[in-house]
């Protein structure tokens, strides 16, 4: 490689042209050229002199480079024995390998990928952490640089629903397919090694694609090209070997467990790595990003399932014609509480004019079928609605489909709940497993259920209905206790998470207690209070008025209204606290 | 390529935001956003490691940069700071016009019209009052070669200073004396490829992995299977990566070398030729290191004797050993001594002058060297002396000035001008491209000594550093990457750096700012011909001449620029270039590519010898005791971080590579016994001052010791102002504090 420095206009060969700007700055080197004299006897002053100098850029004219064209960059001549010289076998697939004991700590490789990959002001896709253990005879500290994975199985991609992301069959790299993201984040929820970064500004994700450009045209992937210890290489691994290391766990000492994606990068040492080898930020929490509009969502999704089942259940102890009363009211404040849940969640997406392709990752995507359900749920729910209050010859049905339609919209709504307890469990997270996710959601449901029904009843007895003040005397007791027992029942489970905080061991259930009583801790007694507000203290108020006060009377409302406010608040914290007090997997971080 | 449709889109706007195409100039894939059209390069303006940047450049301005491949120093590759070289000068607290403190106490910006009148009026008023040396000048080891040099000689000749000193009396001042006194000339002898051919490597209070990775890369490209042995009480990433570990206790490594050189003259492990022929005082030498018994050097230093003797047995048997230093051993109340203990160790092995060996100072900043050789404070301009007469007419002769205007005796040093202002000697100071308000030793003394400052100058790129905050005017700087000149690195290579981004607002080089106040101060005359930093460079060179730095072999910048770095010397006469014709020389690699001092064993006392200097340890002015139960080591943090982040902190990427808040190292043992649990915030308190910050516990830092990173910019508050009573730098890694849970502070 043979590197050429052209310099048209040098000093003595070639005098400069006569109507050039002379820069007193211009670093020619001989003190002869004419172009400095012409600086030192000009007239105007050295000031407005220097400062118009201090804007001209001459370097290029003074030191251009020109080289040969040459087939690869010069850097190739290091990286070359750190990339594979062939494409995969089938079976194989491209990997990262890091070796551990080259790996320094410089963070070169973040700020290369950033730069070389055009990354935004604050983006990083490569993360440098750090490992402390041993003794203090034998200490042992350990830097690790990680990326994408480019699992076999990769979250990210079963998530999506959108399928923006795809696994190259030949180089397994795992693409993120940028214009097809939508922006729902799912797969930043649902990659253990926290790889996916969500660009606000751009309303989607990006992502590590082991700069698959540069391998097609033979160079390394920046952070390889640019390790000043080549510590990082790209390697064919065999995909049966892969999963035979992730099933004995061979990853990497305190990362997340590696048979939930199979990630392919391999970290290799010499070193025999301490028992007590832990990352240097595992003794810290943070609140994780709580997503509102998701808050929202589920919220009043399960309002509205809750709503619609317990009016349905309510039902079954009422003559025909109380029912009749009671539906159309019911099914319209069920239906806009579902409504705006489903409103609210396309606030969640980076890019809502995009929120159709959902139904694209049905297969495999509990995101899409959440939104698919809910879907049917809200279609459902809509023709319920319209047929309580006009007839339901009106929407081309039976005058007695009430019951069948009634139960549709339940079951769908039903189904919608579980899709929505699965998005979460299907991340794995300890906070977010299946039994406490559907347990919190299913009595979610039955809670806010009961208080809309509530709400419901009493609207329909102030508005002067006969038969539904007399309802209400007779069985407000009964709802009042229901709606106690569940609220009693869910603070409760809800705080059973604070007994790992008695656990020596620092358990991701005992981060999310440490962070609920630590750095969330007025946010957990704000919901516990709300809690206990809206479905405990209210309801015992009311069972001292039910059948001596008139439902209208303004005692009556204010509890009501307050009981309705502070249970859906407290649910509203409860599923901020659910966001923000999880413990995210992660590799090893730094000093936090 | 799959058609994209409306369901799945392969293509489009987003995707096409991070396409990647061929950059051309040999450069690989770049972004096709910031697609180049020329290139050019510039060695970066960090630290002394001196790598040299590919300037991705469209129409003049550069939009982004990578390491140049062909460069001899970093082959290829840079380090964080210097990936991020370019975005930080896009920081929106960049000091854009002249700001002057008014009535109200607030700096408000004025016109550069107007801060020259100021600068000229209240300097001059107060030398008229108090005397030409009542005002002082505290400059950089950041700049321009060329820009200080401009500084050093417009203070001195031009204003009448006779005070002036850099931030390198805070990292590099030891090894210059150190070297001065053993060698005759400051002169690091070793080339960077002594890392690759050295097979036993010894590395003393040098983090290389974090201070120098690029450094650290030379080290892992080294085929020799190296022995590598680090000294340093914590256990660093490079001690990690080392061979043998030796966690001494802190400030024993006097007596460790000592009773290494003890035990290598006591089993014959000496080169006695090399000796004799080419060093003096040995003698004297093997005698004072009698009592330096292996029983008391694991005593002092708390290494097992078996430890101690391999250690000993490492540099016998290595046919190239290599000794390197860094600030463990200049940042001390006797760093110089400590500096010549391993450069004795050196010379009584003969380990000099040879491929792989050397007493290797490692500088700190990117233009310590050129500082050292050309700032006209300590050393009078080009490796002079002030008290030379012979200097003083030679330097009057190139420079065209009268004799009489060069002071006879070398600048007080940094500290000495900071007592100058106490004592009411120092009335105006001016403060060049450094951060004294952060970084100096025993912070809140410094801040009282700057608060005092009749008239305080400060000239940065920033209007937030803590320094400007204190100034009465300050001066808008452009920074690197906005202006020409040359740096020389640790391994004496100078290399060039370029103008390819436009300084905001009305910030102008420190080069144009000397120019304007030599014109505003009436000497404008005196540097009429300094009116380029080319022009700059001719001069310097002739300077050089006859001296061990001679570069006047260079021929300008060109010639450095296609040599990939030219290492001084490189005199006139040199068969190295002179006899070449226009295109070999073109197409040598570099002129004098690896070229190490010393090889004919001749040094530059007038006898020719090196000199065997040594001095009995000192204990620590402040040992941990009963109250302040710890020592407080105190260092760089991460790879990330630059001296006190006034550049760093202004790149987002950066910022995100370094921790968020202060910390403490702790060992476990001590945090157990203190009930302080990890993460805790904790209070760590000294006789001088008080911080908070967060524990963090790790076995790597030894029982009875704490570190904090110097990045803090309160860490100084704690640190003890003790100097070497030679060099006069300060000893930032040695003092006594205390650790405290908050809940039980007083």
């Amino acid at each position: 490689m043979s590197v050429i420095i052209e310099d048209n206009r040098r000093a003595g060969d070639v005098g400069p042209p006569v109507d050039r700007v002379p820069s007193s700055d211009s670093p020619t080197g001989a003190s002869t050229s004419p172009a400095r004299q012409m600086t030192v006897v000009s007239g105007v002053s050295l000031l407005a002199r220097l400062l118009t100098d201090q804007q001209q850029l001459t370097a290029v004219e003074e030191f251009a480079r020109l080289h040969d064209d040459h087939h690869l960059p010069a850097q190739s001549r290091y990286y070359k024995s750190l990339i594979p010289a062939s494409l995969p076998a089938p079976g194989q697939q491209y990997a990262f390998e890091v070796d551990l004991d080259r790996c320094s700590g410089c963070k070169a490789c973040v700020t290369a990928c950033h730069s070389l990959n055009g990354l935004d002001h604050n983006e990083t896709w490569r993360d440098v952490g750090m490992l402390i253990g041993g003794t203090t005879e034998l200490p042992v500290l350990q830097h690790v640089t990680t990326a994408c994975h480019h699992c076999l199985e990769p979250g990210c991609m079963s998530a999506c629903p959108v399928d923006a992301y795809e696994k190259d069959p030949v180089t397994g790299i795992v693409k993120h397919l940028d214009d097809q993201c939508f922006g729902c984040q799912y797969c930043t929820l649902a990659c253990p090694y926290d790889v996916p970064k969500y660009h606000s500004g751009l309303g989607i994700v990006r992502k590590c694609d082991m700069c698959s450009d540069r391998l097609t045209h033979g160079e390394a992937p920046a952070c390889v090209q640019a390790c000043p210890h080549e510590a990082i290489a790209i390697r064919i691994v065999s995909r049966v070997q892969v999963v035979e290391d992730c099933e004995a766990n061979t990853f990497l000492p305190a990362a997340p467990e590696p048979q939930i994606t199979l990630p392919t990068t391999t970290y290799k040492s010499k070193k025999v790595f301490p028992r007590n080898l832990l990352p240097v930020d595992f003794h810290s929490v943070s609140a994780q990003h709580p997503h509102w509009p998701l808050i929202v969502m589920l919220v009043l999704t399960q309002l509205s399932v809750g709503a619609f089942l317990v009016g349905l259940g309510l039902e079954r102890l009422l003559s025909a014609e109380l029912a009749a009363a009671i539906r159309p009211l019911h099914s319209l404040n069920a239906l806009a509480f579902g409504l705006l849940a489903l409103g609210a969640s396309t606030l969640h997406l980076g890019r809502p004019q995009y929120a159709w392709r959902a139904v694209i990752g049905l297969r495999h995507s509990w995101l899409s079928r959440e939104i698919v359900v809910f879907g049917a749920f809200a279609g459902a729910a809509v023709v319920y609605a319209i047929g309580n209050w006009f007839g339901f010859e009106s929407v081309g049905l039976g005058p007695f489909a009430h019951d069948a339609v009634g139960w549709s919209v339940g079951a769908f709504g039903l189904l919608g709940v579980f899709c929505s307890v699965m998005i979460y469990a299907f991340t794995q997270r300890a906070f977010w497993s299946f039994p406490l996710t559907a347990t919190r959601f299913t009595l979610t449901t039955a809670l806010l259920g009961i208080a809309a029904t509530w709400v419901t009843l009493l609207a329909l007895a102030v508005i002067n209905n006969g038969p539904v003040t007399r309802l209400l005397v007779r069985r407000g007791d009964l709802i009042c206790q229901a709606l106690m027992i569940v609220t009693l029942t869910k603070l409760g489970f809800e705080a059973l998470v604070f007994r790992h905080l008695l656990r020596k061991q620092t358990t991701p259930l005992k981060r999310s207690a440490l962070l609920m009583t630590g750095p969330l801790a007025r946010w957990t007694q704000a919901r516990f209070a709300c809690g206990v507000l809206g479905g405990v203290l209210m309801p015992i108020m009311l069972r001292t008025q039910i059948g001596d006060v008139e439902p209208s009377s303004v005692s009556m409302l204010l509890t009501s209204v307050v009981l309705a406010n502070a249970c859906l608040v407290g649910e509203l914290l409860e599923r901020y606290l659910f966001f923000a007090a999880v413990a995210s997997p992660r590799m090893p971080g730094t000093i936090r | 390529m799959i058609e994209s449709s409306l369901m799945r889109a392969f293509d489009g706007p987003l995707t096409r935001e991070l396409l990647l195409q061929p950059g051309g100039f040999g450069l690989g894939q770049v972004p096709a956003k910031s697609q180049p059209n020329a290139v050019t390069t510039s060695v970066c303006g960090y630290c002394s490691t001196g790598c040299s940047l590919n300037l991705h450049l469209k129409d003049g301005e550069a939009i982004s940069l990578s390491p140049n491949t062909n460069y001899p120093v970093n082959l290829g590759m840079a380090c964080p700071k210097g990936w991020e070289a370019l975005t930080v000068l896009d920081a929106p607290d960049r000091a854009t016009t002249p700001l002057l403190r008014d009535a109200s106490g607030k700096l408000k910006p004025i016109g550069w019209d107007t801060a020259l009148k100021t600068f000229v009026a209240r300097m001059q008023g107060i030398q008229s009052r108090h005397g030409d040396d009542s005002i002082a000048f505290i400059s950089t080891g950041q700049m321009a070669t060329e820009e200080m040099a401009f500084l050093g000689a417009l203070a001195k000749f031009g204003m009448g200073m006779k005070h002036g000193d850099g931030n390198t009396r805070q990292c590099m001042a030891t090894a210059v004396v150190a070297y001065k006194q053993s060698f005759g000339f400051d002169a690091p002898p070793y080339t960077y490829a002594d890392f690759e051919e050295s097979d036993t490597i010894v590395l003393v209070g040098s983090n290389l992995c974090l201070a120098h990775p690029i450094m650290w890369e030379r080290v892992m490209r080294n085929k020799n299977k190296p022995e590598i042995i680090v000294i340093d009480p914590r256990r660093t990433e490079t001690a990690m990566a080392a061979t043998l570990h030796l966690p001494l206790a802190p400030k024993s490594d006097m007596d460790l070398f000592y009773g290494i050189a003890r035990i290598l003259i006591e089993r014959g492990w000496i080169d006695r030729q090399f000796i004799d022929a080419n060093t003096t005082g040995f003698r004297t030498f093997s005698e004072f290191v009698l009592p330096f018994t292996l029983d008391h050097v694991a005593t002092a230093t708390g290494l097992s004797a078996e430890t101690i003797e391999r250690f000993a047995a490492l540099i016998h048997e290595g046919k190239r050993v290599s000794f390197w230093w860094t600030m463990g051993v200049n940042q001390s109340y006797q760093g110089v001594r400590t500096a010549q203990s391993l450069i004795n160790l050196a010379l009584m092995t003969g380990n000099i002058g040879k491929p792989g060996t050397g007493a290797n100072s490692i500088t700190g900043q990117c233009n310590a060297m050129g500082s050292r050789l050309f700032s006209n404070t300590t050393g009078l301009i080009g490796g002079h002396d002030f008290a030379n007469a012979d200097h003083r007419a030679k330097v009057a002769g190139i420079l065209g000035i009268d004799e009489a205007r060069i002071p006879h005796e070398a600048s007080w040093s940094y500290h000495e001008i900071l007592e100058g202002v106490l004592k009411g000697k120092i009335r105006g100071l001016w403060v060049i491209c450094t951060n004294p308000a952060h970084s100096w030793i025993n912070q809140r003394l410094c801040h009282d000594i700057l608060d005092r400052v009749e008239f305080l100058v400060v000239q940065d790129m920033y209007h937030t550093t803590e320094t400007v905050q204190r100034a009465h005017l300050v001066l808008p700087a452009a920074g690197w990457g906005e202006k020409d000149g040359t740096f020389i690195n640790s391994e004496r290579r100078i290399g060039v750096f370029k103008k390819v981004r436009r300084a905001p607002g009305q910030a102008i080089s420190d080069f144009s700012i000397f120019r304007l106040i030599a014109d505003a101060w009436g000497c404008g005359k005196m540097f009429e011909n300094w009116d380029s930093p080319a022009a700059v460079f001719q001069i310097l060179k002739q300077l050089t001449a006859g001296q061990p730095c001679d570069i006047t072999g260079i021929e300008d910048y060109r010639m450095i620029e296609e040599s990939g770095g030219i290492q001084w010397p490189l005199p006139t006469a040199s068969q190295e270039v002179s006899d070449l014709t226009p295109s070999e020389k073109r197409l040598r690699p570099s002129a004098g590519q690896e070229q190490r001092l010393f090889e004919d064993g001749r040094f530059y006392h007038p006898d020719g010898r090196a000199k065997f200097l040594f001095e009995a340890p000192r204990p620590m002015p402040e040992p941990a005791s009963a109250k302040y139960p710890f020592v407080l080591l105190t260092g760089r943090g991460t790879a990330s971080q630059w001296h006190t982040q006034t550049r760093t902190s202004k790149s987002e990427v950066l910022r995100k590579l370094y921790p968020q808040r202060m910390y403490v190292e702790i060992n476990p043992n001590d945090a157990r016994s203190l009930g302080i649990a990890p993460n805790e915030i904790v209070s760590v308190e000294s006789q001088r001052g008080r911080v908070t910050a967060q524990a963090f516990l790790t076995p790597g830092v030894p029982v009875g010791q704490v570190f904090v990173a110097m990045h803090e910019s309160n860490a100084n508050q704690l640190t003890d102002a003790v100097f070497d009573p030679y060099s006069k730098q300060p000893s930032y890694k040695s003092c006594a504090v205390r650790v405290t849970r908050l809940g039980t502070q007083r």
